[in-house]
Parts: structure tokens; C-alpha cells; sequence
């Protein structure tokens, strides 16, 4: 068993997993730290950004003006932002099966896993990732698309010219792989080749895995996965949430005696509690209201923004925002806000005694009925007429580098009265505030990550105690920064098995056992005899027949009649007798037993020597020995055939047939 | 009163239910002399010996018993007897007639002890031999009911009551009492076996010779007794020479026993070694030195016994009596085996016991320099290890506790209560002398703040603390918790200022701190209120810690927990009272003060969804608000809005937690203006007193009882104020009153109102005639027919008060001067419905009833009968000095100053009930399940 490790993220994990002849890819996330490299992509033209001085090594020999803009002692790409992609030259990624998806952030790189690289196989998704991550990623594309970049920057990844540039350029890894997003078309293809599961649904793939998702807890439809033969399993936990927020609660029980455990997605803020950061969240919001300026939210379309909303439902009365417009900007905010509402089997068991009652699941379908929460595609439109301030602004990309959350930056980042708030944990934001610098905008950074912490992992590692854990190596030490903290790694017995990008593991356990069927018919011509109480044998003569990872019994078919031959001679040379098999035997021969046996026939001289596996005999007048072992018994008798067959008659007696 | 619910504590059924009232008792029947006119107890003592078992509650007995306890002076068990004669044949037939209940018996047996605990009594029982027989044990046994754990109980305290004189003790002795009281040591039940231990130490305490020189003379040398293993005859004084051997024959047999039983056999017996070791305590403190010599011959062995066994469950017992015993015994003792056993337990190897014992010392006060300096550097050490700070200096004693305690920190558990338990001493650490501390306070504040850092995850690299540990204690709300304590109580110590800015610092952390829990916060807030008052001088704060620590005010002064809100809500309000005070550097002070932008965020919360908050914000108004009414600064126009606001809460907020803070803004500011030196600002002065009359009339028409109250104090400084000049007026406060129960509400705010000023003459027509129009009058007359009974309370007093300055001696007098027919004349509206309806009752009764309407005038009469009677909608006028007479204050007085449930709560109530329930028992004819309904209230 083999583990393949294409991405070193450990919360957008890419890993395939070679197992009985299949090869299975866990996840495709696709880093998007890298865009924090690349300026801004303005919706209306920004004088700021347009005059940004190029940038020429101090010395002059390089020039790269117009592929590197210095903004605020930093370099920036000027072009459209690069993805950095999962390893593709580990292996071939053609030979890959399935693709197993546990949530809608874990499978953006997925058109460019099953476009242009001869996938042939099958992604397996739940309903929610798919439907939600189809969102996730036309959001991207239309991010994208609507400010066309024509430029392509290339010369700044010349790894002669990389060296000389200056921090972060010159540190990024890989930089030739890094590509630009995906289109609309690619998308489709790629999510054409996805099959819908659901939780607990078992499915075969080739007779030689099942593989079955689990509830995760984390986001709508989020799984983890079980992939397990009859005698080997094999669970994938990517990014699980142990907190009661909207999604159907973590299944753990069914994550027990796995021979090997995966663990990627763990919280990327192992030192901010999600509860105290919704607090603190809300406290910054009502401050910066209550004072006169605007919050700006920058967060993706789906997941921790309904918990935001839910919690501001709440909050709104307590702290006198009643009358604050919320405005929530996406190309898919309608179909997201939407989404929440109709995937009810798939939430949490309150929500979904919601469904039976005229009321929606989530409180933001109030929020939109009063007119509290808005939402708009873009800021063109209605938007623009419709907007008030104070307010507060939910739009995308976390990054800052892309969507209508750069428009509102450039609105609001002059004036010290305003707030923007981070939650979510992908992207540092003081990296996402560089190219805005100087900014008079207060920020606030409450990142909200309800994955499983370490002390929640240590609690649940206990309680399903897998033989082995394999986890990215990130979590087998402190964060660099807090080299002290030593409750923020895993420790356990054994050590876990570290993976970084690029990794081949070869996965500590071996394969011991095979089903194999045996077919009726040949069954019932069976004669069983019992060795021991309880325990019969039987000899069997069958040809094995295996196809789909499938092994079958089959009886010896019977010899084609003979045809009529004339030449009586072979047929005399050939007879069809088909020799009884000869008696097995079984048991062991009792060293005292069988001593008193051999005096009763007159060898007495026998002198008895321990080995490691068993005794030998040594028959001094004869000079012959008997070595009885475990699991056979020899007897050296050189030139003496009638004693050599008087001791085997002797063996024999203690032994059964079969 | 409404359709709100007030809950007033004195309108709970007290009836008897708690011991203190036994002093209301003594007053009604408790002085000689009363016993005889006491209720018959007869019919009471007839139903408990013929049916014990249908008592009306069972705490009955209980009070029966407390009253009897109440009735008798010491020595009058006698009195008593006589008084009801048919008590002694009640004690009498239950101890003959075993049938009874067994709660009965218990009664009983406490009551023959109380009764014999007087020496004439005693004999007289013992002439009735019934204290033979009700104090044999077996013949409760014989009964079968020594089981019941109740007539065990009633013989052990019975004895307790009755040993109070030598005739007793030698009783208990010939009657060979002493082993069945060992035996009970070991009872089944804990109550029994506290009981006996008490009473174990009673008999020895209690009897033991007085201090040699001070019996009849007899000295006996210290020496002598010591000399003696065993007790002789000769050993005691040489009076009583009967009683001596009493009570040697006692202290021999119990001390064996105590020896005995001291030290265990196995585990299982832990639990008596525990309870003996808790009489040991008592006794070694109590006794003098006769009978501590002897305690100390015979227990010390077991000691060092026990000590050695090192019984992780018995280091704190076993501390507090080697602690007595070592504090009992002087300086220069020559066997200083105690001394030697205090050391053997600061060198115990296991770390959780060796603090403990540690924090023994501490805690009892112990004198000894050696042994106490090795107790701080024990209680220190956790600090030391974890934080990394050099508390101990190098010394190397410490090592071998160093590394057992370094392995015990390393398991969560004991980590935590390691370290609580060193944090909880810390701040009595600091407090010891120089010469003991092995660092100097500041750096053990240091430490206990490094360890805070710790806690929320703030590690820094350098520290050269011990990792391992660090992930115990990293998020433990516990130890937050016991260390900001700690951090709170250290600001005490001599010698920390220095640590002010790490402190500031550690508490804005924790403060800004997402993840702080509401009690965390507020402890940070405590402690930060507790380090302003430390700091005379805020200079020392540098800007971004001011900065801070206004960013993290108003951050959650918006927090989505309410608690939260109002634990920084009164923050501000501390804040404020600490910074304003005359120590102050007033221009830090102010500094920090004004960029915290108090006020705003203090009327941003007056609108607060959470009543508390609400009503935290309006009292820290009142704090904040307080020095600028002090200096009689003028009003600005944000304090106007601020009144206005008020006002506005106390006419329509929902709550009266809220509107009771506006009361008690207005009293604040009223008796502080009242107080200050310097002349208020007119324009200060004149919106309050234009929005005194508001507060009045809408505190008055308030349905909270408390509110009523609050706006009756504000009339009462009104009345002051007014009256200051005036030589007759005297404060209900300064008036002789009638006893008050114990419930009674008295105000406990005392107000700094300026004394009278001698030789200023008041008009008293105009004053009064203000006060009409202030609508104190109006306040009072509604306050005085008011359904809650503190409200008419304090109205009837200051009425009194008002009608003892304004009203003239008699009617004869009415005449006499100018200034009391002006006074006569002045008058007030009484309205025809809610208070003013049933004033005029009052009035109309008095006035038409009886003779006295010649008090009024003939025309104030008349128009009060046709109005009254006639259209009833109309206002009318009546005299204040009239009515003031007329509304029979003092009988009312009375009446408000018993507590609503006196009835209840007498003896005869209690007598009635027991004998009323016993007949309602018996009555055939009593449907099963119909009970008498007490109206509870």
C-alpha cells in the first residue's frame, strides 16, 4: 500500500492512495496563497494601483517593469493571479480510478486533475460539495473573467531572475506549475464526471475496495471517507468538526479499527476557539457601527458565512443594529443563500426539524424577508443605487486580490472609522492587506476555523484507535512561531507518519489475507473431518478462478471425453486413471509417546537433542536420525529400508489422515 | 402590589424556623419571671405523649425545644419545673414508656438535659429517678429504639446539656456511661459521631482543674504534673476531692482511648484516625496545661506513628493538631519533639501532602520562624518550577522536593491543584517578614504574572520554564482564575509597584483575549481596579497601555455576553470612584479616565437589552458623575441629556433593577450636593431640584417596593435639607424608636447631610409650604397607606418626624404664635382616588367617628364629607398640621414595626398548631388528603 502526496498544504490536501490494484486520489485542493503574490484585480480602474512604479533590481542589471509592480516596499506580479497546482509528475495521473471528494474547498483543483491529463475515472462527491463547490468555483472563474488580464507574466519565473528578486517573489515554490484559473467550459467537464453519494452508502470499486463517506460536521456534505476490503481498512479524515453548527454532526464511530488513518484538515488556528472569535467578531462590528463606519467581511460564498449570519441574527437586537443594512455581494450569493435552505437531510438535526415546520432552516431567510440581508451579484446594478451607509459588506475573494471585496478596499481602506474583519483562516491577512498599504481601515483578524483542533484529534484518536496514523508534517511539531506549545501537535503511540508535498509513503502494514469464494457445487462434494472438536478439514482440488479482484472456487472440470483416436497405442500409453490423492496428515508426534514406541520395538539407544524447532532422534546403533519439527518430520536412514519404513509406519500412528 | 412579582424577605413564613429568632423570644418571654405567665404547656405535653407521631412538621420539636431553651436562664431548670409542673410528669411517663416515638424520646432527652443542667433541677429529677432511667442506655436498647439514630443523638446532647455541673459529671461517671459514649465514636451515623466527638471534648474542656494558681489557691509546678505518667488523685486539686477522681477516672479512660484509636490498622480506619485527629484540635487549643501535658504524654507516640506512615488523607488533620500542639507548648521546650514532628512533615516526599502541610502553617498563624520560611519556600516552588523565575535563589535543600515536585507537575491533575494551592498563598507569602521570604515580594508578583502569560498561551522562547507543564496549565480557566485572585490580592503587598506596567499588561491581554470567559473578565476588571488604587501616580502607565486598555473597554462594552458587558460597565464606574479620589494625581487620573470615553459608552449602555447592564451603567453614571457634584462644577449640557434619560428609565423601564440604580443616582446626587463645601452652580442645582419632584412622584407611584423605599429616603433628605435650620427637627434616625424587628428595612446608607446650623431661624410655613410643593408631603401620605410594609414604615416615621417639627404640642396652643397659625394654615391636595381615597378613610373615619372634629376646621370638614361623599373626583385640601394629627401615626407605628409574620411566629402559635394538628389527626371524620391550608403568603 502506497501513499502518493501531491500537495503540502495541509488544509488542501491532494494524496493518492495506491491500494489492491486500485488507485485512488483523496481530495484535490488547489492552493491559492500563491495569488497573494500578484496586485489586485480592480473592478473599476484604480489610478492608485494603474500608476504603481515597476520594479528594476538595485544594481539595474534586471528589469522587469512591466511584469513587477513595487507597491509599499513590497513587489507584486502585475497579472492575472496563478493558482499553485497539485503535483502532477509523480505519477501518471491518467491511471488514477477515483477521485474522493470530503468538502467543497478540498476539490478546486479538480479541472485541472481530470482535463487534459487522460483521466478517465470517476470523482465521487455528495450532493451539497458538488452543488456548493460548482458555486465556489464558477465564483472563481467569474472573478476572474470579468477583469481579463491580457498580460501573462513569465520572465520573473526564470530561475535565474527568480533568485535575484526580492521577498516573497524569491522564496515561492514551484513556480513553473503555478496556472491561471480554470474556464467555465473545464469546470463542466470536470463536474460532468462526478457521481453523487450519500452518507453510509457503500460503493464497490472493482471488486476490490469499498469505499463509503461519512458525515465530517465540517460543511454541508462534508465527508470523510472508509475504504476498506475485507480484511483492511483504511479512513481518510479531511477536515472534520466536532463544534454543533449547521452541518449534520462528525460520524466517529464508525472511523474504529482502521489498520491506517489519513488526517489532513485540521484547524488552521489551533489557538483561536471559533466560539470566541464569533464573539469577537461581533463585538468589532457593533463597535465599528455604533461609531459611524462600515464593516467589510471579505469571505467565501458558502460555509462559515451562514454561521455568521445566524449569529448576527441574533446579535442585531441585543446590541441595537436593527436598523444596519447587511449586504452579502457574490455571482452566486442568490444560489448559495438558496442551497442552504433546500439541503436539509444533509444538516444538522435541528435544522432539519426546521424543514418540517413552516419555517426555514437557517434564520437568513428572515433576514432577506425584512430587508436586513441584501444580496447582489456584483456592485453593478442594483447595488449601487440601493446602497446605504453605515452597513456591512459579506463579499468574496478572502484573498483580496480578486472579486468586488477590492472595490470596497479601495472605497473604504482611507478612513480609520472603518472595520474590515477577517474570518476566514486560508490566507494571512496581513499578506492580503500588503499591496493596500497604507491603509487607515482598522482590521480586525477573527479567523473562524471549527476543524478539529489537537486536543480534539488527541480525544478522538483515543477513541477510535487506528493501528497507524499518516498525517501532513506540519502536525507533528509546534507552529515554528510558538516552539514552545507543545499542546498544539499530536503525539502518539506509535508516532504518526509525516508527509510532505512530493512524498511517497510506503504505508506500514502488510496485506495477510484474501476472501476467496467457493462455489456450491463444489462445496457439497466436500468431506469434511474433524481434527479437533469444533474444527473439521477438508481437502479440496479446484481451480481458482480470479477476475475484478474476485477469487472463486471452482471444481476441476471433468476431461473433455477423449475423441475416438486411432492409433490404439496412445490411448493404451494414456490411462485415464486418475490417481487417488494421497492422505494428508496432521498433528504432531509426542516426544515421550513416541520414545516409549520406538523401545517397545527394540530401539532403545536413542539419544534426544532439543533444537529450536523441535527434537531430533538420534538412533546411535543405526546411526540414523529422526528430526521431529513443528511442521514436519524427517527421518535420515541411510541404506536401511525396512528400518526407515518400520520408523515411518511408527510416525505414522501418531498422526492423522485425511 | 401588582402584576409584578417583588419577593421581600420579610414576607417569608420565618416562623421559627432558624435559631436567631431565639432572641426575639427572650425579649416577649425570656426574662425571669415570665416563665410563670408562659402558655400552658399541658395539652401540648398530652398530645406528644399520646400520638408524637402527627406533629404538624418536623421541626416542631425543634422549636419547642429552642423555645424552652430560650425561657430558661442558666441555673433556672428548676424554675421551670415549678412553673409547669406537669412537664416533669410528661418527661417522666416517656422515659417510662418506651412505646413512644422515638422522635419523642430524642425531644425528650435533650429537654431532661437542659432541665438538669441546673444543680436544683438535677436533684429533682434524680429524686424521680428519672435521669437513672433516661440516661441508661440500655434501656433504650432494651426498647429496641437504640437504633434510631434520633434517640442517640437526643441522649448524647442531652448529656452535653446537662454536664455543666460536678454533680452531673460524677452521675455520668458512677452510672459507667463513658464506654457506650467511646462506642458511639464509631457510630454509623456522621451526625451521631460529630456529636459524641463534641461532647468528648466538652467533658475533658469543660471539667479540667483551672489553671493551678487561680484553684483556691493550690498551686501545682508544671514539673510535678509532668512527672506523673498516669493521672493520681494527687495530680488534681485537692477540693472535691470525689469530683477530681471523677474526672481523672474520665480523662484516663478517654485518653487511652484516643491513644488506642489514634492509629490505624489499615486504611479502613482511616476515618476514626481523621475524627479523633479533629478532636485532638479543639483540645489542645482549649486545655490548659494540665490537661495538655497529659494529652501530649499520651498521643505523641501515636504522632510520629502516624507521621511515618505518611497517610496522604490525614496531613491536614494531622498538620492542625501538631500545629496546636507545637503553638501550645513554649518556645524553649526542652522535648522539642514537636518541633521535630513539624519537620518530618515539611519533608514529606509526597509533593501534593508537603504543600499542603506548606499551607497549614501558613494558615494557622504559626510563630516559628525556621519552620515557617521552609513552608513559604515549599508553597513557592511550584511557581519557581513552572514560571522559571528564581524564586528560591540557588540553594540546593530544595533539589531532592525540586524533582519530585517537577514529575508530580507534569500529570494535569496534580499540576493544577499544585499550583492553585501555591497561588492561593501567594499573596500571605508577600505579607511575611523580610527575613523569611526568600525573594523579595515583587518578584513573586512577577512570577504569578508570568504564570498568567503562561496560561493564555503567551510562551515565550526565552522562557526558561518547564515546557512539559506548560500544556497543563495553557487555557486552564482554573488557574486563570487562581492566579488572577492572586494578582488581585497581591496589589497589597509592600514593595510592588514596580510590576504595575506587567501587570496592566497581562490584564489587557487577558481582557482582549477572545477566549477569556465572562469570570475571567471580570476578575481581570477586579484586578485592575485593585492596581489603580496601588498607583498614586498613573504616569508611570505608558500611552499604549492607556491606548489598550481604552480599545479593549469599548470593545467590550459591545461583547455579545451580558455579563460581560456589565462586568466592564462597572469597571468604569470603579474607575472612576478610584481615580476621583483626593490621592489621585488628578492629570493621569483624567488621562486615562477621558480616553476611555467613559460617559459615552456609559449612556450608549443606559439602552442596554439587559436590565443588569442597564442598571450597572446608571450606578457608574452616579460614580463617574459624583466628583463634578462634589466640586459643584457647572452642568454641561451632556449631563442635562444624562438627567433627562434617567428620568426617562425610571417612567418606563420594565425593570426595577433599573429604575431602583435611578433612585439611588438621585439620593447619590442630592446628598452630595447637600454635602459639598463649595456653592452649587445654579444651574445644577435647579435642574435637580426640578427633577426631584419627577423622581418623587414617579418613585412613589413605582409598583417595586424598593424603589418606594428609595424615593421615601429622598423625601427624608428632603425634609432635612429643609428643616436644617429648624432646632426641633429631629431625623427618624436620631429619634428614640420602639424595638424594631429584626426584619425591619432600615435604610443603611448613611448620608453626609450637613448639620443644622445653629442660630438660622427657618420660616416653617414657607419650608413647609415648599415641601407641599416639592410633593414630599404627597410621597409620604402615599407612602404611609401603601401595601408593602417597609414603604408605610419609613413614611409613618418621617411623618412623625414632620409632625413632631411642624405641629404644635397641643390644639390648646394653636394660637399661640404667628408662626404656628402660618404653619396651621398651610395645606395639601388630597386626591380623591388611589392613595389620596385611602387617606381621606382615615381621615373621614376620624374625623366624622370621633369627638375630634373640632381638630379640623369646620369648613376643610365639610368640604371633605360633600366632596368626599358627593362628586368623589375632585382634589381636596386638607391641613397638613391637621391631618398630620389626625392620621394616628403612632398606633400605626406599632402596628408597621412588628414583622408581618409576628402571629406566626409566637410560642402560642407553636403550642396551638402542635395540639390542633394532633386533633385534625384524630378526627374520623377527616377526609384522607384534606389538609389545613396555611396561607403561606
Amino acid at each position: 500500500m502506497k501513499l502518493y502526496c501531491l500537495s503540502g498544504h495541509p488544509t488542501l490536501p491532494c494524496n493518492v492512495l495506491k491500494f489492491k490494484s486500485t488507485t485512488i486520489m483523496l481530495d484535490c485542493g488547489l492552493d491559492t496563497t500563491s495569488v497573494l503574490n500578484f496586485l489586485p484585480l480592480p473592478l473599476v480602474h484604480s489610478p492608485r494601483l494603474s500608476k504603481l512604479p515597476g520594479w528594476i533590481s538595485k544594481d539595474g542589471t534586471v528589469n522587469l517593469e512591466k511584469e513587477l509592480k513595487e507597491c509599499a516596499g513590497r513587489v507584486f506580479v502585475d497579472s492575472q493571479p496563478e493558482f499553485c497546482l497539485p503535483e502532477r509528475e509523480l505519477l501518471d495521473l491518467s491511471t488514477i480510478d477515483v477521485i474522493l471528494i470530503s468538502n467543497y474547498h478540498c476539490m478546486m483543483a479538480l479541472p485541472y486533475i481530470t482535463e487534459h491529463t487522460g483521466f478517465t475515472g470517476t470523482v465521487y462527491a455528495t450532493e451539497p460539495t458538488l452543488q456548493i463547490g460548482r458555486l465556489l468555483m464558477e465564483e472563481l472563474v467569474n472573478f476572474m473573467e470579468r477583469v481579463p488580464k491580457s498580460q501573462s507574466a513569465t520572465c520573473w519565473k526564470n530561475k535565474e531572475i527568480q533568485r535575484l528578486l526580492p521577498c516573497p517573489l524569491k522564496d515561492a515554490v514551484e513556480v513553473w506549475t503555478w496556472k491561471r484559473s480554470y474556464s467555465m467550459q473545464e469546470v463542466n467537464s470536470a463536474l460532468s464526471k462526478v457521481q453523487l453519494v450519500g452518507y453510509s452508502q457503500k460503493v464497490e470499486l472493482f471488486g476490490a475496495v469499498q469505499i463509503s463517506p461519512l458525515s465530517s460536521g465540517y460543511s454541508l456534505g462534508s465527508s470523510n471517507w472508509i475504504i476498506q476490503s475485507h480484511h483492511e481498512k483504511v479512513s481518510y479524515v479531511s477536515g472534520s468538526s466536532l463544534l454543533t453548527t449547521h452541518p449534520q454532526p462528525m460520524d466517529q464511530s464508525s472511523l474504529k479499527n482502521s489498520d491506517v488513518l489519513i488526517l489532513t484538515g485540521l484547524t488552521q488556528m489551533p489557538t483561536a476557539n471559533p466560539d470566541g472569535m464569533l464573539g469577537e467578531f461581533c463585538n468589532n462590528l457593533a463597535m465599528t457601527i455604533r461609531a459611524g463606519g462600515n464593516v467589510l467581511v471579505p469571505c467565501y460564498s458558502s460555509g462559515v458565512i451562514y454561521d455568521l449570519l445566524e449569529c448576527l441574527y441574533q446579535f442585531i437586537d441585543s446590541a441595537n443594529l436593527g436598523t444596519t443594512p447587511f449586504y452579502f455581494i457574490s455571482p452566486v450569493a442568490n444560489s448559495s443563500l438558496e442551497f442552504s435552505q433546500i439541503f436539509a437531510e444533509w444538516l444538522c438535526h435541528n435544522k432539519q426539524s426546521k424543514v418540517y415546520l413552516p419555517e426555514p432552516p437557517f434564520p437568513h431567510a428572515e433576514l432577506i424577508q425584512t430587508n436586513k440581508l441584501k444580496h447582489y451579484p456584483s456592485i453593478h446594478g442594483d447595488f449601487s443605487s440601493e446602497f446605504r451607509q453605515p452597513c456591512v459588506v459579506f463579499t468574496g475573494h478572502p484573498s483580496l486580490r480578486f472579486g468586488d471585496v477590492v472595490h470596497f478596499m479601495e472605497l473604504w481602506g482611507k478612513s480609520s472609522i472603518n472595520t474590515i474583519i477577517f474570518t476566514e483562516p486560508d490566507f494571512s491577512y496581513l499578506d492580503a492587506l500588503a499591496p493596500y498599504q497604507p491603509l487607515a481601515m482598522k482590521c480586525v483578524y477573527c479567523p473562524i476555523d471549527t476543524r478539529l483542533n489537537f486536543h480534539q484529534v488527541a480525544k478522538l484518536l483515543k477513541e477510535v484507535q487506528p493501528l497507524h496514523v499518516v498525517c501532513p508534517e506540519q502536525y507533528t511539531q509546534p507552529p515554528p512561531s510558538q516552539s514552545h506549545r507543545s499542546d498544539l501537535m499530536l503525539e502518539l503511540q506509535p508516532p504518526p507518519v509525516p508527509y510532505r508535498r512530493c512524498s511517497v509513503l510506503n504505508l506500514p502494514f502488510r496485506r495477510r489475507y484474501e476472501r476467496v469464494y467457493i462455489l456450491p457445487e463444489l462445496a457439497n462434494s466436500l468431506v469434511p473431518s474433524e481434527i479437533k472438536p469444533g474444527i473439521s478439514v477438508a481437502t479440496v482440488s479446484a481451480v481458482l478462478h480470479s477476475k475484478d479482484n474476485k477469487h472463486t472456487l471452482q471444481s476441476v472440470p471433468k476431461p473433455p471425453p477423449v475423441p475416438p483416436s486411432k492409433k490404439r497405442k496412445r490411448v493404451m500409453e494414456e490411462p485415464p486413471v486418475v490417481q487417488a490423492p494421497k492422505p494428508l496428515l496432521s498433528g504432531a508426534v509426542p516426544l515421550e509417546a513416541f520414545l516409549a514406541t520406538l523401545q517397545k520395538h527394540g530401539i532403545t539407544e536413542v539419544k534426544v537433542e532439543e533444537t529450536v524447532d523441535g527434537h531430533i532422534l538420534h538412533l546411535q546403533a543405526d546411526d540414523t536420525l529422526i528430526q521431529l519439527e513443528e511442521d514436519g518430520t524427517h527421518i535420515v536412514c541411510d541404506n536401511n529400508e525396512p528400518l526407515r519404513t518400520t520408523l515411518r509406519d511408527l510416525v505414522l500412528r501418531f498422526l492423522q489422515k485425511l | 402590589m401588582g402584576s409584578r412579582k417583588v419577593v421581600r424577605p420579610e414576607l417569608f413564613p420565618a416562623r421559627w424556623t432558624c435559631r436567631g429568632n431565639r432572641g426575639i423570644q427572650k425579649n416577649i418571654w425570656g426574662c425571669k419571671g415570665v416563665i410563670r405567665h408562659s402558655p400552658d404547656i399541658m395539652p401540648v405535653c398530652e398530645v406528644l405523649l399520646d400520638s408524637g407521631s402527627s406533629l404538624p412538621d418536623d421541626t416542631s420539636l425543634e422549636k419547642l425545644l429552642d423555645w424552652f431553651s430560650g425561657l430558661i436562664e442558666p441555673g433556672e431548670g428548676g424554675a421551670l419545673l415549678e412553673a409547669h409542673p406537669c412537664l416533669l410528669e410528661f418527661i417522666s411517663a416517656v422515659v417510662h414508656k418506651p412505646s413512644s416515638d422515638p422522635s419523642v424520646i430524642s425531644f425528650v432527652l435533650k429537654v431532661c438535659g437542659l432541665v438538669a443542667a441546673a444543680e436544683d433541677a438535677f436533684k429533682m429529677l434524680q429524686a424521680h429517678s428519672i435521669l437513672d432511667l433516661a440516661f441508661n442506655h440500655q434501656h433504650w436498647h432494651r426498647a429496641g429504639l437504640w437504633e434510631d439514630p434520633c434517640v442517640r443523638i437526643g441522649w448524647i446532647q442531652g448529656l452535653r446539656k446537662m454536664l455543666q455541673h460536678l454533680e452531673a459529671l460524677r452521675f455520668f461517671v458512677q452510672a459507667d456511661l463513658i464506654p457506650e459514649l467511646l462506642q458511639l465514636q464509631t457510630d454509623s451515623s456522621l451526625f451521631v459521631v460529630s456529636a459524641a466527638n463534641q461532647l468528648l471534648a466538652h467533658i475533658l474542656l469543660f471539667f479540667q482543674p483551672a489553671f493551678p494558681t487561680r484553684r483556691n489557691g493550690v498551686h501545682m509546678e508544671h514539673d510535678d504534673m509532668m512527672s506523673h505518667a498516669r493521672i493520681t488523685e494527687t495530680d488534681l486539686p485537692e477540693v472535691h476531692t470525689e469530683t477530681s477522681k471523677c474526672y481523672a477516672a474520665v480523662v484516663v479512660t478517654i485518653l487511652e482511648y484516643i491513644n488506642e484509636s489514634l492509629v490505624t490498622k489499615d486504611n479502613s480506619q482511616l476515618r476514626q484516625s481523621r475524627q479523633i485527629l479533629k478532636v485532638l484540635v479543639p483540645l489542645l487549643a482549649q486545655a490548659g496545661p494540665f490537661l495538655r501535658d497529659k494529652l501530649l504524654q499520651s498521643v505523641t507516640d501515636s504522632l510520629e506513628e502516624l507521621v511515618t506512615a505518611g497517610y496522604s488523607q490525614l496531613t491536614l488533620p494531622l498538620m492542625d493538631v501538631i500545629l496546636a500542639a507545637h503553638s501550645s507548648l513554649s518556645p524553649d521546650d526542652p522535648d522539642q519533639r514537636m518541633g521535630r514532628l513539624l519537620s518530618s512533615m515539611l519533608n514529606v516526599n509526597k509533593p501534593s501532602d508537603l504543600i499542603h502541610a506548606a499551607a497549614a502553617v501558613l494558615h494557622r498563624g504559626h510563630q516559628d520562624t525556621v519552620h515557617t520560611a521552609r513552608a513559604v519556600r515549599i508553597l513557592l516552588l511550584p511557581l519557581d518550577i513552572i514560571t522559571g523565575h528564581t524564586l528560591l535563589g540557588t540553594n540546593t535543600a530544595d533539589e531532592e522536593h525540586q524533582c519530585s515536585m517537577a514529575e508530580q507537575l507534569k500529570s494535569k491533575t496534580s499540576c493544577i491543584s499544585l499550583i492553585c494551592v501555591c497561588l492561593t498563598n501567594a499573596p500571605h507569602v508577600t505579607l511575611m517578614p523580610a527575613d523569611i521570604l526568600p525573594c523579595p515580594p515583587c518578584s513573586i508578583v512577577a512570577a504569578v504574572v508570568s504564570l498568567l502569560s503562561i496560561c493564555s498561551g503567551c510562551v515565550s522562547s526565552s522562557s526558561s520554564g518547564h515546557a512539559e507543564v506548560f500544556r497543563n496549565v495553557i487555557g486552564s480557566s482554573k488557574v486563570q482564575k487562581c492566579a488572577l485572585e492572586a494578582v488581585t490580592r497581591l496589589s497589597s503587598s509592600p514593595g510592588v509597584k514596580d510590576e504595575l506596567t506587567e501587570v496592566f499588561t497581562v490584564l489587557i491581554r487577558y481582557l482582549s483575549n477572545p477566549d477569556s470567559d465572562r469570570t475571567i473578565i471580570h476578575k481581570s476588571y477586579q484586578a485592575l481596579v485593585k492596581w489603580t488604587i496601588v498607583c498614586k501616580d498613573l504616569s508611570s502607565i505608558k500611552d499604549q497601555l492607556r491606548q489598550d486598555l481604552t480599545d479593549v473597554v469599548k470593545k467590550r462594552v459591545c461583547d455579545m455576553r451580558w455579563e460581560v458587558r456589565d462586568s466592564t460597565v462597572e469597571f468604569l464606574g470603579q474607575l472612576a470612584g478610584v481615580l476621583k479620589s483626593p490621592e489621585m494625581e488628578r492629570d493621569t487620573s483624567e488621562a486615562l479616565l477621558d480616553s476611555c470615553c467613559c460617559l459615552t459608552l456609559l449612556r450608549e449602555a443606559l439602552r442596554d437589552p439587559e436590565s443588569y447592564v442597564r442598571a450597572s451603567a446608571i450606578a457608574a453614571l452616579g460614580q463617574t458623575l459624583a466628583h463634578s457634584w462634589q466640586q459643584g462644577a457647572a452642568l454641561t449640557q451632556e449631563q442635562t441629556d444624562v438627567v433627562n434619560q434617567l428620568l426617562e428609565i425610571l417612567s418606563q423601564d420594565t425593570e426595577g433593577f433599573a429604575r431602583r440604580a435611578v433612585m439611588q443616582y438621585f439620593l447619590a446626587w442630592f446628598s452630595s450636593c447637600a454635602s459639598h463645601t463649595s456653592p452649587p452652580s445654579s444651574s445644577r442645582s435647579s435642574l435637580l431640584m426640578s427633577s426631584l419632584s419627577s423622581v418623587l412622584s414617579l418613585g412613589t407611584a413605582d409598583l417595586d417596593w424598593e424603589v418606594k423605599v428609595h424615593s421615601l429616603e429622598l423625601a427624608e433628605l428632603l425634609l432635612d435639607k429643609a428643616f436644617s435650620g429648624c432646632p426641633d427637627y429631629r431625623k427618624p434616625s436620631e429619634r428614640p424608636c420602639a424595638s424594631l424587628h429584626p426584619y425591619a428595612v432600615v435604610s443603611d446608607q448613611t448620608y453626609a447631610v450637613h448639620r443644622h446650623t445653629p442660630g438660622v431661624e427657618c420660616d416653617l410655613s414657607d419650608v413647609l409650604n415648599n415641601l407641599v410643593k416639592q410633593g414630599v408631603v404627597s410621597a409620604l401620605l402615599s407612602g404611609l397607606v401603601d401595601c408593602d410594609r417597609p414603604v408605610g414604615l419609613k413614611a409613618c416615621q418621617l411623618l412623625i418626624s414632620l409632625r413632631e417639627t411642624v405641629g404644635p404640642p397641643s390644639k390648646d396652643e394653636v394660637n399661640a404664635t404667628p408662626t404656628t397659625a402660618a404653619v396651621a394654615k398651610v395645606t395639601c391636595e388630597v386626591p380623591s382616588c388611589g392613595w389620596g381615597k385611602e387617606i381621606r378613610r382615615i381621615l373621614g373615619m376620624k374625623t366624622c367617628d370621633e369627638d375630634e372634629e373640632a381638630d379640623l376646621t369646620a369648613d376643610e370638614c365639610g368640604d371633605m364629607r360633600k366632596q368626599g361623599k358627593g362628586e368623589g373626583g375632585r382634589s381636596v385640601s386638607v391641613s397638613v398640621c391637621e391631618m398630620l394629627r389626625s392620621l394616628g401615626l403612632d398606633a400605626r407605628l406599632d402596628i408597621l414595626s412588628q414583622s408581618s409574620d409576628h402571629v406566626h411566629n409566637s410560642p402560642l402559635s407553636l403550642l396551638q398548631d402542635i395540639v390542633m394538628s394532633s386533633a385534625t389527626h384524630t378526627q374520623t371524620n377527616t377526609q384522607p388528603g384534606q389538609e389545613v391550608i396555611v396561607d403561606c403568603y
